[in-house]
């Protein structure tokens, strides 16, 4: 048999094997909300949100609304709060705990990444500082009510930030492991924890991927789905698989924002933004942890970041990673959350 | 219908061009040339290691039919590969200067704890340069699709992110990169060198990846 019609004869049967494959399924399509993502607020009305500052967003909130308030601001930019819900806990001790997907993140509303690049150097205030801005006013119920952010990494500069900028409208901070304050100590931390080496199994995860899945720019299903992909796991920052308990029941699909994550990676490079501006004005006491097993987050890091700081009560929390403070019920249940209390009653 | 058309596609393209080849090749090195194994390594989106086997087919336009296989580095060997099954011909020879096409069917897998991705897709590539018996020096351009690609997540996915995720073949066409760069080798009398080094650049030009650069070096033994 000639070389043609042997190859004809193998690409028929392959033909025919792939055809009879894909005929017995339906079509999937991979830019569709809810096939490997699931479905936003702006597509799945049961989900809980606030409208704030022209976006909608994830939102729930637990406990009584006219006691302390704290708004837990997760990490990123691009990551979502199911993480934190081991907080919820204090709800139970009488406080108001609110959690929200910030602006392209987790379950809230996407917006294209040109309407963050076109703010340019003031995106971070009139996106992210005005959110929370609109946040507290939904939820405060009264002038006297005393207003705590508790916020991880990135969700801790933004913290930071706002506390900076408005440090009579808050009245405590709880914070950990912010990757930096200042931008080029941002992107040195960000280098540090993601100094995977050529061989290793994560960078290969991470960028072999990218031959089966190149989503555009603004194609948001495909590129939060990448991104939730090589995000889970990261052995430098000593991160294991979040046990929430059943705290996890009150969000049960999470999603990553990588728009806005590339966005915000953007605006950084470009405008070197100073997430410390203005907190030396801030004069309660800052609570601030950081992990025992965050290899990019040794003590001296600590030391630096929390220099910022006026007044502060560093904690190290031995046996877990970056998250673990929040993500691990029995780290929070029986050291941090008790250090938090100590902290909230002390304000 | 739109995916039997993608996938009606897809086997064209292996069974058009599937008298053509992957190796990099000098095209005045071939001459007595029947069959060509290769090794190499290199940055392929990631830090891979290969194998391919070429065999000339004794027509009067030159034609190597290739079959290549690699894998990702890694702790787990055989969780990430890739096959690619095509050739390369040679179009034109003046003075030196040769143009060649390669087009390859692709079929690549990538496993985490996660998910498993099985792909079909195809690769071509266009390459011309300067060829001497002993040394070559070509530019080539090309562009890697991901044509159809099914997905099976597992229960750690389903737990930690999406518990609905839904699994199966997934279109339109996932995945598009293109790439550009340099091929160059050494050829002694039964062996070449050879060096590709390049970029890749999503196909809406905008997307950054992870490992923007392609880099390989090969050793190709011809008997």
């Amino acid at each position: 048999m000639s070389y043609k019609n042997q190859i004809l004869k193998w690409g028929s049967i392959c033909c025919l094997a792939l055809c009879m494959l894909s005929a017995c399924e339906k079509e999937k399509y991979i830019n569709e909300s809810g096939n490997l993502v699931p479905r936003t607020v702006m597509e799945d009305p049961a989900l809980p949100s606030i409208n704030v500052n022209g976006a909608k967003l994830h939102a729930q909130a637990f406990g009584p609304v006219d006691s302390t308030l704290i708004i837990c601001l997760h990490g990123g930019p691009g990551a979502n709060f199911r993480y934190l819900l081991n907080c919820k806990s204090l709800a139970d001790k009488g406080y108001r705990v609110v959690f929200y997907d910030q602006r392209g993140s987790g379950l809230s509303q996407r917006f294209p990444k040109e309407w963050y690049l076109d703010h340019g150097a003031d995106a971070i205030d009139k996106t992210f500082n005005n959110d929370l801005n609109d946040i507290i006013s939904h939820y405060k119920t009264n002038s006297n009510q005393k207003v705590v952010l508790l916020g991880h990494s990135w969700g801790a500069m933004l913290a930071t930030s706002y506390a900076g900028k408005y440090p009579n409208k808050i009245n405590g901070l709880i914070l950990a492991e912010a990757g930096g304050l200042k931008w080029d100590d941002v992107f040195k931390y960000i280098g540090k924890s993601r100094s995977f080496k050529l061989w290793s199994e994560a960078l290969n995860d991470a960028a072999y991927l990218d031959q089966f899945m190149t989503g555009k720019e603004n194609e948001h299903n495909i590129l939060d789905y990448k991104m939730g992909l090589i995000s889970t796991s990261n052995a430098i920052i000593g991160d294991i698989k979040s046990n929430l308990g059943v705290n996890g029941n009150y969000y049960k699909s999470g999603r990553d924002g990588a728009v806005i994550s590339a966005a915000m990676l953007e605006i950084g490079k470009e405008y070197k933004p100073d997430f410390s501006e203005g907190i030396s004005q801030f004069q309660p006491k800052v609570l601030f942890f950081y992990s025992g097993n965050n290899k990019a987050y040794p003590d001296s890091w600590a030391d630096k970041i929390t220099a910022a700081y006026l007044n502060k009560e560093v904690v190290k929390v031995n046996g877990v990673g970056h998250s673990g403070m929040f993500d691990q019920i029995d780290t929070w249940t029986t050291f941090t959350e008790p250090k938090v209390i100590q902290y909230l009653n002390s304000l | 219908m739109k995916k039997i058309k993608n996938l009606g596609l897809l086997v064209l393209l292996i069974v058009q061009y599937s008298n053509t080849n992957a190796q990099t090749l000098n095209w005045k090195a071939l001459d007595s040339t029947k069959h060509i194994v290769s090794v190499n390594l290199g940055l392929d989106y990631s830090l891979s290691y290969g194998l391919s086997y070429g065999y000339k087919l004794n027509t009067k336009l030159p034609i190597v039919l290739n079959g290549t296989f690699s894998i990702a580095s890694g702790n787990t060997v055989f969780d990430d590969f890739k096959t690619k099954i095509g050739g390369q011909v040679r179009l034109f020879n003046k003075s030196n200067f040769i143009g060649a096409v390669s087009i390859y069917g692709v079929y690549r897998k990538y496993q985490t704890d996660l998910v498993r991705l099985q792909n079909f897709g195809s690769d071509m590539k266009g390459t011309i340069g300067y060829y001497k018996p002993k040394w070559f020096v070509a530019a080539e351009v090309g562009f890697d699709k991901a044509i159809v690609t099914h997905f099976k997540h597992s229960q750690q996915f389903r737990d930690e992110i999406y518990a609905d995720v839904v699994d199966g073949w997934y279109e339109p066409a996932t995945g598009g990169n293109f790439y550009y760069g340099l091929q160059a080798g050494k050829s002694f009398k039964r062996a070449d060198i050879t060096l590709n080094l390049g970029r890749v650049i999503s196909q809406d030009f905008k997307t950054p990846l992870l490992v923007p650069y392609y880099i390989n070096l090969g050793y190709n033994f011809r008997f």
